[in-house]
């Protein structure tokens, strides 16, 4: 599981998350990725391309920090490519109705901004 | 083990502690055993999603009154002329619990409102396209299972 980052600017940041978001996966990244995420008022786009299974317990990082991020006057968006098994998921659970998921980088990174 | 009836086949079993390595281990062992017996990838990542789901249940739930908490997975492919049947039976002593008439909590209408728990047993429900439960001898026995045509092979 490896999580790695870029800050495009001072307020919008990118954080890829890769590997296998399961109970071992998420508990080994869930600090750094709370973090990175929900730290500061930032628009934070989390890629999702190369997460190969995603548990819910790897979506419980997503709201919890979503919604802090929230709360401190930022924004989350789930960048998810061609991924559709993560895709799908985020779609079966609702998830992507709560926090925006796209599978265009651009739109991503412009719903970030908005 | 190996056993043959006239229309089921068993094709492996196996024992794990019910914690996080445990699951891991639990999910290598089913991809390991579907690519041995040709389920389809998207079959093989709805069991895994029902196993994981199923496993953390189990860890999050049901470990506390069991000493030395073990959880037995059997796995089983089904073939006929109209298509296969891959089932996961996961077994543990925990608590009885059955999943399969348990309240889903409902989906929230913002994200101010959601809560970060409850999905594991709607992805269970959502990609399983059958489900078994039962308690006997004092142990859970919940079964899950995936169909597919010859034609996704």
């Amino acid at each position: 599981m490896a999580i790695q980052f870029e800050d495009v600017t001072d307020s919008f940041r990118r954080i890829k998350i890769s590997g296998r978001l399961d109970m071992p996966g998420t508990e080994a990244i869930s600090l750094k990725f709370t973090n990175l995420a929900a730290s500061a008022a930032r628009r934070v786009v989390v890629d999702l391309t190369e997460v190969s299974f995603l548990a819910s317990i790897g979506i419980r990082e997503f709201i919890t920090n979503a919604k802090a991020l929230q709360l401190r006057g930022g924004r989350m968006i789930l960048f998810v490519g061609d991924n559709a098994s993560v895709a799908k998921t985020l779609q079966v659970t609702g998830i992507d109705a709560l926090i925006p998921m796209f599978a265009d980088l651009a739109q991503a990174d412009q719903a970030a901004l908005a | 083990m190996l056993m043959t009836t006239d229309t089921l086949r068993q094709v492996g079993d196996l024992s794990i502690d019910a914690d996080g390595p445990g699951t891991r281990l639990a999910s290598q062992w089913l991809a390991k055993l579907a690519a041995d017996f040709e389920v389809p990838f998207a079959e093989l990542d709805r069991l895994d999603i029902c196993l994981n789901e199923v496993l953390a249940n189990i860890i999050r739930h049901g470990t506390h009154a069991v000493a030395k908490p073990l959880v037995h997975i059997v796995f089983q492919v089904e073939r006929d002329a109209g298509g296969s049947l891959a089932t996961v039976t996961v077994s543990d002593a925990g608590p009885a619990f059955d999943i399969t008439t348990a309240g889903i909590h409902c989906r929230p209408a913002s994200l101010t409102e959601a809560e970060p728990g409850g999905l594991g047993l709607l992805m269970i429900r959502s990609f399983s396209d059958e489900l078994r439960y039962h308690h006997s001898d004092g142990n859970n026995h919940l079964s899950f299972a995936v169909r597919w045509n010859r034609s996704d092979e």
